[in-house]
Parts: C-alpha cells; sequence; structure tokens
C-alpha cells in the first residue's frame, strides 16, 4: 500500500513538472500574441495587427479543434488551418514533447476536450 | 632628413596612433561603467534554457562587433534611446528608457571595444541593402516577422512590440549578420521568442528578407 502511494506520488511529481515547464513554453513564445492568460491578447496585438489571434478560453471554439488540429498549426503555422501566416511555424523550434505540453496548457485554458 | 621632413613624419605617426581603435580602454571603460552587469561579451552563446535567458537583463554583446554598424552604435552610446517597446524579456512592462549614457572619448573607446567582438558566424559582402519587393512580401506577407516588430512603411510604423523595433534597423544593423541571425540563429541565440526559420525559408528568400529589412530607414 505504501508503495503504491509513493508511485502515485513520485507520478504526480513528475506531471507537475511537466506542466510547469509547459506553462514556462507557453509564456515565452506564445503569450506574446495569445496573452499570458490564453486570451488572445498579448502585446504585439496593436490596433493594427492583422487578425485576432486565437482566444484559447472560449470553450466553444476551442472545441471545434482536435488536438492534431492544434498541434498541426503549432508546428506549420496558421496556414496549415487556412489562418493568418501571423501565426508561425514552430516545428523547427520546439520538440514534439514541448508541442504536446502546449497541447495540454491550450486545452487547460478552455477546459474542454477537443473535436475527435 | 630636413626637420620639415622629421616633423610632418611625427605628426603623421601620431595622428595614425590616435585613429587606432582603442580596445583596451574601451574594454576597461564598459567594465568601469558596469555594463557587464547587464551585457556579456564573451562567446559563446552561454543560455542553454528558457531561465537562462530570462535571467539575462540585457541582450549579449559577444557578437556586437559583427552585429552593429559602427557609426550607429557610436552615436547610440551618447544618446540611447529604446530599441524595444517592451523591457526586455518581459512582455508586460513597457520600456522606460534609461540605459546608462556614455560621453566622449569613453563612447569612442566602448565603441571600439564592441567593434572589436566580431564572430565568424557572420560572412561579410553577402547582402546589399534594397526594398525588394520580395522580401517586402515575404516580411509583410509570407512570414509573421511583423507581428512581433515594428517597422516604417510609407511613413507609417506598425507591427507588434515583443521583438526588437527595426525602425531604422538599416542604420544599426550589418546585412550580413541579419541574414546570418537568420539562417543559424542558434549560434547567436540558442533560445530567443523568435521562430527558427532555418529549413522552413530557403536561403534566396532570406537573403530578400535580410536586403529588404537591412533598407529601413528611420530614426
Amino acid at each position: 500500500m505504501v508503495r503504491v502511494f509513493m508511485l502515485f506520488f513520485a507520478l504526480s511529481l513528475v506531471t507537475d513538472a511537466i506542466a510547469s515547464d509547459s506553462e514556462t513554453t507557453y509564456k515565452f513564445y506564445c503569450a506574446q500574441c495569445h496573452g499570458v492568460n490564453g486570451d488572445g491578447t498579448g502585446p504585439n496585438v496593436t490596433a493594427d495587427f492583422a487578425t485576432d489571434p486565437r482566444n484559447f478560453t472560449k470553450k466553444e471554439d476551442m472545441a471545434k479543434l482536435s488536438d492534431a488540429d492544434i498541434r498541426s498549426v503549432i508546428l506549420d503555422g496558421g496556414p496549415a488551418l487556412s489562418k493568418s501566416a501571423l501565426m508561425p511555424p514552430w516545428s523547427k523550434t520546439l520538440t514534439s514533447e514541448e508541442v504536446d505540453g502546449l497541447v495540454q496548457v491550450l486545452r487547460g485554458f478552455c477546459n474542454c476536450q477537443g473535436a475527435p | 632628413m630636413r626637420y620639415w621632413q622629421v616633423g610632418l613624419s611625427l605628426a603623421m605617426a601620431l595622428w595614425c596612433t590616435s585613429a587606432l581603435p582603442d580596445v583596451a580602454s574601451g574594454k576597461a571603460a564598459f567594465e568601469g561603467q558596469g555594463c557587464t552587469g547587464c551585457h556579456y561579451t564573451e562567446g559563446p552563446a552561454r543560455e542553454k534554457t528558457i531561465e537562462d535567458q530570462l535571467a539575462k537583463a540585457g541582450p549579449e554583446l559577444w557578437y556586437a562587433g559583427s552585429k552593429f554598424n559602427r557609426p550607429w552604435l557610436e552615436a547610440w552610446l551618447t544618446d540611447p534611446k529604446p530599441i524595444r517597446l517592451l523591457k526586455y524579456n518581459s512582455l508586460d512592462e513597457k520600456n522606460a528608457g534609461g540605459h546608462p549614457t556614455l560621453v566622449g572619448a569613453d563612447a569612442t573607446a566602448v565603441t571600439d571595444f564592441l567593434m572589436s567582438l566580431t564572430t565568424d558566424a557572420v560572412t561579410a559582402g553577402v547582402i546589399k541593402p534594397k526594398s525588394h519587393p520580395k522580401g517586402k512580401l515575404i516580411f509583410k506577407k509570407k512570414m509573421p516577422c511583423s507581428g512581433c516588430h515594428q517597422y516604417e512603411d510609407r511613413k507609417k510604423v506598425s507591427g507588434g512590440l515583443s521583438g526588437p523595433s527595426l525602425v531604422g534597423a538599416g542604420a544599426r544593423l550589418n546585412p550580413d549578420w541579419i541574414y546570418a541571425y537568420l539562417s543559424n540563429p542558434t549560434v547567436f541565440k540558442p533560445v530567443r521568442m523568435m521562430p527558427v526559420f532555418a529549413g522552413l525559408m530557403s536561403p534566396k528568400d532570406m537573403e530578400f528578407v535580410s536586403a529588404y529589412v537591412a533598407s529601413f530607414k528611420g530614426e
């Protein structure tokens, strides 16, 4: 019983560490346009910004996207889903694990599951 | 040898010596003014993690001589105006300015020192500044450059705030450094908020956009 508890405790520490890393990754790369709180109001979104960065807190919009859609846009940029080229391609910057972590951060903002 | 010839030789020797870069004095002035508190000047790049980058108070300068144009650098040190609209490494604090100012011989000597800090990662003579339509198309439409960098087009300033302003970048930046920074970014900044475009843009497109950025005039 103690061993099972210790195992869950260790796993929860690992999960927390990954989540913390992913939040740091989000704040460093994504928040400049999407905002620290994921609501699409980062400092780059000035009056003449040519598009509205995705508001990750909008549950109804985010629920329409699959996790694969989100991965695709992060890796290949907005044009991957016929969206603005102002969303950069991050495939040469982020690792696959970092992208997975970002998908989880975004799902945390909308508190929603993706489309299948 | 006649007296006037000796005198002329001495005067020329003095003039040549006074025109030589004073790197050692510049380094001493750089350290004496406390610049090392925010800038490191010995390469290669040290940052390995996001935390490493966020711990820095100012940009690294170990390749300053390959990055900046000397006249701009010396003038900027005597009258430093913000290059970034936001405080370094911040997304919510405006850059209030207040960078220390150097005067007279210190400004020249520190410029000498910084311009001596070069890197082989920048190949000279590749990029010539040119406001090419292809470069403009890439900068404004095809790639997200304008999302993070301010720039001036037809006397209108627009663009994002998180990256350094590119208004007047032609005076500030060595065109060949712009190309090197695009094509081989991790040498300069292993961890940065700007995406890596190497492998996503063709070398030719990088040349076009580098030449376009190098053509930016303005203050």
